[in-house]
């Protein structure tokens, strides 16, 4: 490697712009003392912390009180421990198998207060984010069941529907089942207007078109729907799709853009 | 950071020496003296004032814990921790846009939305603040990119390469142009850091 190659590595890891590669090589040469190396670091990392500065701000107190807050739970565990520990050596002959456990079970349940204890404001807002996600994705996930249960079941219908006037190119699938409800997947549909939405009709025979539910569209014109099980009507042999205000309403009013029968 | 009563840097390697022997007011003093500088970097990086704060703290933490493998032949802490934050800082920001790939992308979305709420910091820091600016508009419009895009926003080399369309090689080669460069600008301007 030559001396320019070794001053631009160094120039790319003082920045942390290295690939892991060249991170790599540039990390090996600084673990076999490379003088180059370290000059060149030494000095492009004095020169890249001086770029921090334009942006200092005032130091917080209150991150400083957290810090010292935990440094002294630290210093209370490690205390405790070694005081626990000492006295439980004087009278070893006697000690049963009992007291080593007692001792050991005491000394881990103040080491748990320790951790307690510095574990403490930082980790409250990541953990209630964490659990913000947590929540998100257990409802992915429960949504996800459903539909693998609804699909695996072989009373799961099929049913297609195609295109009318106003968009023959569109089609969709929808999957249904009577008590599980189903999934509309629909795509080739103009982007709805602002202010409007698609709406899912169910019809049982001759009865009144049952509303199931609104979806929009994204830019393919791809949209999809999970539809609840219906309240109302009979077993539904009609589905269909029209384009209503965004809130949806309870009878069809606008054009059908999409319809399939069971 | 030389401000007035601010210890020089042998002053703050002995403070580091002292952290190391587990002092806790030579820690404090450390944070005292450094940590907006630290602050600063990771907000400028994350902006995020919540998630900036929980890398500070990570960051000092660290320190308390490490301080004994702070190496003054390597360079100064002020470079050691300014290092120690960027670094910080950047995983916590890949970490936020792996997950921006996901749904949770809405969370961050709103997180990074937060107003940013500036605590200046007066005198001679702001001071300094004006000479290193001047330092960086002092380079030529495409190596103040590759700078900004490496320390600022965390891209890698390739990264930036893709992202200014221009071959790896030429941004290798800046990115070494600029910080020899921003270096004989600094010690111009009398604010290299130690």
């Amino acid at each position: 490697m030559n001396r320019d190659e070794v001053i631009e590595l160094a120039a790319g890891y003082a920045l942390g712009a290295l690939e892991m590669e060249d991170r790599a090589r540039f990390e090996a040469l600084l673990a076999a003392g490379d003088a180059e190396a370290r000059a060149a670091l030494r000095d492009f990392e004095s020169t890249v912390a001086g770029l921090a500065a334009e942006t200092a701000e005032a130091a917080p107190p209150d991150v400083k009180a957290a810090l010292l807050a935990r440094i002294d739970a630290e210093g209370r565990s490690r205390g405790t421990l070694t005081q626990i520990l000492s006295a439980a050596r004087p009278a070893p002959p006697r000690r049963s198998l009992w007291t080593v456990v007692a001792v050991g079970a005491m000394a881990a349940a103040i080491a748990a207060i320790a951790v307690g204890l510095a574990v403490s404001t930082v980790y409250d807002r990541r953990i209630s984010q964490l659990a913000r996600e947590q929540a998100l994705l257990k409802e992915e996930f429960t949504r996800q069941e459903e539909l693998v249960t609804i699909l695996q079941d072989p009373a799961t219908r099929v049913v297609a529907l195609s295109g009318l006037p106003p968009a023959p190119e569109a089609k969709a699938r929808m999957l249904w089942h009577a008590t599980a409800g189903g999934l509309l997947v629909a795509q080739g549909l103009p982007p709805a207007p602002a202010g409007k939405a698609y709406e899912l009709w169910a019809i049982a025979g001759t009865g009144a078109p049952v509303p199931a539910g609104v979806f929009a569209v994204d830019a393919r014109g791809v949209g999809s729907l999970r539809v609840a099980p219906l309240r109302s009507g009979g077993p539904p042999d009609t589905f269909a799709v029209t384009l209503e205000p965004a809130g949806g309403v309870v009878a069809p009013t606008g054009s059908m853009y999409l319809v399939g029968k069971l | 950071m030389q401000s007035a009563g601010a210890p020089t840097p042998d002053d703050a390697a002995g403070l580091l020496a002292r952290i190391a022997e587990g002092d806790r007011d030579a820690f404090g003093r450390f944070y005292d003296t450094f940590a907006g500088l630290a602050l600063g970097l990771i907000r400028r990086i994350l902006r995020d004032p919540a998630a900036s704060e929980e890398v500070l703290q990570e960051v000092f933490w660290q320190i308390w814990q490490e301080a004994a493998r702070y190496d003054p032949l390597r360079g100064s802490p002020e470079a050691w921790l300014v290092m120690r934050a960027k670094t910080r800082a950047i995983d916590r920001l890949r970490a936020i846009r792996r997950r921006g790939k996901t749904f949770v992308a809405p969370v961050d979305e709103a997180m990074a939305k937060t107003p940013e709420q500036p605590t200046e910091n007066p005198g001679v820091v702001a001071e300094r603040r004006g000479l290193v600016r001047s330092a960086l508009d002092g380079l030529p419009e495409p190596q103040r990119r590759v700078v900004e895009l490496a320390f600022f926003e965390g891209l890698t080399q390739s990264e930036i390469a893709s992202r200014l369309g221009e071959p790896l090689g030429t941004v290798k080669t800046r990115a070494r142009l600029a910080l020899e460069r921003l270096r004989s600008l600094m010690k111009r301007e009398g604010t290299t850091p130690a």
